[in-house]
């Protein structure tokens, strides 16, 4: 009953976030300079001919009027079709205008269902590596505050926040691809392709995970239940195991949902650098072609991955927590 | 006592590792337990009392250090054992501590908590048998329904019903002896009573002794068979109960017990009403305030919580006037009116004639400057980087009253009336002794020469002696400047001393209101005679605690019951009290009490 009210809730207002998302993204593309007709039709188009694509494209319709169209059909599941990608592949755009394969563009929900599981699994190992890096450095680090696991936790922090990670990711995969030849570095031809990008990703989250670990369970352990727990009889690595990570796990929980929007930031530098073929690289190339129908679904296909994994987060951490109320 | 003593204390010291050395706690602390004894400690705050009962249990952490000494059970030191073979020895030692809301991991249900337990310490008792046994001890200790307790987390226990489950949790592996550090601190009286009364059957049940540590002689003396008084780290005095009360043979000893407030005995001090005046300067009529808290489980329904309900009473120039009850009574929650931090749902606050709710810019300025507040907790309502002079300023500047030179001799005037020494003036309060920030903060409220001083349980976190002093401080004010102070508080034997008149409050309603003599000795609400019966005093009590209190607390305000609000606990209820709330009604002078019971009284006068 719980469950069914907090869900109900939290996707009416998430409904809401991604709704506001949408407008905000939608009218800011059409506010920027850059007519996207123009970049479709090619420089060398007639003035007129432009206006008239414009017009029947319907983008000198008020912004208003265009959003209630657009939102029409993303509540039927339809995003629209790119303005520049052919449905067969390749990108089009630029001076070629009157190629017959324009009449085909392809559906935006099919670009971002291609590329989607790619990011999804990129940035899945990138957080299972940097919590498994996490918890080996954190916990001893919170169980030892003041010694020397808890200097190393914060040496390793410190480094890793202040690498880079577009030069983080081109060293890497000079070391671990080009001279050792372990990893492949460049597109994707199969998981492997996975790993050095993630890596990548890892070291740039994993500072902050580790150093909420070390404070959360560097806290927990100063709590009264847990010195209470010693003279209860309970053995130190249950108290440990089944009570200070438990309390610890919750902010480390709320944190992890809103690194996931870093992480989505670190996906467009990773995946350009590694022409690993994810949403991060749509982006880019949608966002460098004014491709706004594109631009929005990305928008808000990501807003709502957004939503749904902090509501997920609050339920788990509702579920350790009872206290908590979302 | 005869037979061989179940627990040996022999030389133990404990000492602070500091940077030059080791400062002494406890020092030559010695004493025998005999099973099935209740041995009392007792020591003003400092006197080493908590140091001691976790040197009983093997929990002297770092920087604390065992300088000398033993504890031997079964003819082993508890304090040398290696860790392992301590934890199966955890089953015959139990502690129970003053901080019941965090024994518990807050996100695991209390039942499975205290069946982690059980099978820690005894890994042959099956799951199952644990768990029927917890259910059990649960319902033994008088929790209701504890099957469905069982499951429940320990944020939704209250302080009391938290403290029962952890004496199961002591208790539930049938230790030889039990640890009890303050355990009745953070309780109410009447529930303090209730776990007191229940610690004592228990150990005649399960034939445990205990060492029961407390800073209340009142309270030891109730439960103890024998006492040992401390005196800084030290053991003065040890005596059996009666003997030491009647012929305390130690100067501490007999210091502590004179500073033992009375209530019913002669030497307690008449209050003396202020000569009557016309206008009372604070009237409350009426007033309500409720808060929406929203129902967990549900997708938009809120639950109302209805913290103050239908109060009405005057406040007369000159007086000191209590307002006692147990915590969840609305007491707080009255004095955010009072002070007009909120304004009532319904019904007025008039103060000097003025409804307060209505005042804004000036008028409200000159109605803070008036109606001062005094807070509760020494520490946090100080702020911990400003100096003491520009604290006690403040207010000046808010007001506009003085400035330069003029500052800090008005300042400086008030410092040397509350008692503060002017060289405090450029320093920050971070040495200070809860008793001085307790100055420092009557000094921020004096400053603005008000008339009335809402004191919200300003006396509470501080030793008997020191609660003495500022009282003292308070008369001698009240004498200087006219002042009329409304006492917020849950102390009984305080209230006694120093108001001349007293409202007793229960879940947000006043149900009694009395002259302090007519309160004490002629009480006209079941609920009052029950406070009395619990609070813990030297003296014959007036009211038995067997015929005044019963089992159980306070229903939630969320759901209040039909009828009067006290009927679940009341021992005199019948069946009107269960349908029709009773009302304030005249019991002869100006007191009032919302009893039926009293209706009948009146009715029988009268026929």
């Amino acid at each position: 009953m719980f469950v069914l009210s907090f869900l109900v809730r939290r996707l009416a207002q998430g409904a809401l976030i991604v709704f506001l998302v949408t407008l905000l993204i939608f009218t800011l593309l059409r506010v920027v300079p850059g007519d996207p007709v123009r970049l479709m039709a090619g420089g060398m188009a007639p003035e007129a001919l432009i206006e008239q694509i414009a017009k029947d494209m319907g983008l000198r319709d008020p912004i208003l009027v265009q959003f209630g169209r657009y939102m029409g059909g993303v509540v039927r599941g339809d995003l629209g079709q790119s303005f520049v990608r052919p449905a067969s592949g390749a990108s089009t755009g630029g001076s070629s205008f009157g190629d017959s394969t324009r009449g085909e563009r392809a559906e935006v929900l099919t670009l971002i269902g291609e590329t989607l599981p790619m990011t999804l699994q990129l940035g899945g190992l990138a957080i299972l590596f940097a919590l498994v890096f996490s918890f080996l450095v954190g916990i001893p680090g919170g169980l030892a505050p003041g010694r020397w696991p808890d200097r190393v936790a914060f040496y390793i922090s410190s480094i890793f926040i202040s690498l880079p990670n577009f030069w983080l990711g081109i060293v890497l995969a000079m070391l671990l691809s080009v001279q050792l030849g372990w990893l492949p570095a460049i597109g994707y031809g199969g998981f492997a392709y996975t790993i050095l990008p993630a890596i990548v990703l890892a070291v740039e989250l994993a500072p902050v995970l580790i150093r909420t670990l070390t404070g959360s369970v560097a806290g927990v352990m100063m709590e009264p239940f847990i010195a209470v727990g010693n003279v209860r009889g309970l053995s130190r690595s249950r108290i440990i195991v089944a009570h200070a990570l438990r309390n610890a796990s919750v902010p480390l929980l709320n944190l992890i949902g809103i690194q996931i929007s870093g992480l989505l930031g670190g996906v467009l530098v990773v995946e350009f650098i590694f022409d690993y073929p994810g949403l991060g690289l749509l982006t880019i190339t949608a966002v460098l072609q004014r491709d706004f129908p594109l631009i929005q679904g990305i928008a808000i296909v990501t807003s709502a991955i957004f939503v749904f994994i902090n509501i997920a987060v609050d339920l788990i951490a509702t579920m350790i927590d009872p206290r908590l109320e979302y | 006592m005869t037979g061989t003593p179940l627990l040996k204390v022999r030389d133990l010291s404990v000492g602070l590792e500091t940077g030059g050395g080791i400062r002494p706690i406890i020092s030559g602390i010695g004493f025998d337990l005999a099973p099935r004894e209740i041995l009392g400690i007792i020591g003003a705050s400092g006197a080493g009392k908590t140091v001691l009962s976790r040197a009983l249990v093997n929990w002297i952490d770092p920087p604390l250090k065992v300088t000398s000494g033993s504890v031997i059970y079964k003819s082993q030191n508890i304090l040398d054992l290696p860790a392992q073979k301590l934890r199966t020895l955890r089953r015959e030692i139990a502690y129970v501590g003053a901080n019941p809301a965090g024994a518990l991991d807050p996100t695991l249900p209390v039942g499975q908590q205290i069946v982690e337990k059980l099978r820690a310490i005894a890994p042959e008792v099956p799951h199952d048998e644990a768990r029927k046994r917890v259910i059990d001890l649960l319902g033994a200790v008088r929790i209701p329904s504890p099957q469905m307790r069982y499951h429940e987390y320990p944020s939704q226990f209250s302080g009391g019903m938290m403290q029962r489950a952890l004496i199961v949790d002591a208790l539930v592996s049938n230790p030889a002896f039990l640890v009890a550090d303050n355990v009745t601190q953070p309780l109410d009286v009447t529930v303090a009573a209730q776990v007191l009364r229940l610690m004592r059957e228990l150990t005649t049940r399960f034939d445990t002794a205990i060492v029961f540590i407390s800073s209340s002689l009142p309270l030891v003396s109730d439960a103890a068979d024998q006492i040992l008084v401390l005196a800084e780290g030290r053991v003065v005095e040890r005596q059996v109960t009666k003997a030491l009360v009647a012929t305390p043979q130690h100067p501490y000893t007999r210091e502590l017990i004179s500073q033992i407030p009375k209530i019913w005995t002669s030497e307690a001090v008449a209050i003396d009403p202020p000569a009557q005046s016309r206008e009372p300067i604070i009237s409350i009529l009426d007033a309500t305030r409720s808060y929406r808290v929203r129902k967990r489980g549900t997708f938009a329904s809120y639950s109302t919580v209805r913290a103050v309900r239908n109060v009405t009473f005057d406040v007369f120039p000159g007086e000191n006037f209590g307002i006692v009850g147990e915590s969840g009574c609305g007491k707080s929650t009255l004095m955010r009116l009072l002070s007009r931090l909120e304004r009532p749902d319904s019904g007025h606050v008039l103060c000097d004639g003025q409804d307060i709710a209505r005042l804004s810019g000036k008028g409200l300025l000159k109605f803070r400057r008036d109606f001062q507040l005094v807070l509760q907790d020494p520490f946090n309502s100080l702020p911990p980087r400003t100096a003491i002079g520009a604290i006690i300023e403040e207010p000046l500047k808010t007001h506009g009253i003085a400035r330069g030179e003029q500052l800090r001799d008005r300042v400086l005037s008030v410092m040397h009336e509350v008692g503060l020494p002017g060289a405090l003036y450029d320093e920050l309060p971070l040495g200070l002794s809860a008793g001085q920030r307790q100055r420092v903060n009557v000094a921020r409220a004096m400053v603005l020469e008000p008339k009335v001083l809402i004191m919200d349980e300003t006396l509470s976190s501080l030793d008997q002696t020191e609660q003495f002093k500022l009282l003292k401080l308070f008369e001698q004010l009240q004498v200087q400047h006219g002042l009329t102070y409304v006492y917020i508080s849950h102390d009984l034997a305080m209230v006694r001393r120093v108001c001349n008149r007293v409202a007793v409050m229960y879940l947000g309603e006043v149900v009694e209101i009395a002259d302090n003599s007519r309160l004490f000795f002629d009480p006209g609400h079941p609920y009052t005679k029950a406070l009395l019966s619990a609070v813990p005093t030297l003296e014959e009590r007036r009211y038995k605690p067997e015929d005044c209190l019963l089992e159980g607390e306070p229903p939630s305000p969320i759901d209040l019951p039909p009828g009067c609000s006290f009927t679940s606990r009341c021992p005199n209820a019948f069946g009107r009290c269960h349908q029709q709330s009773p009302v304030l009604t005249a019991r002869g002078g100006k007191d009032l009490a919302a009893c039926f019971l009293v209706e009948n009284t009146l009715t029988h006068a009268a026929a």
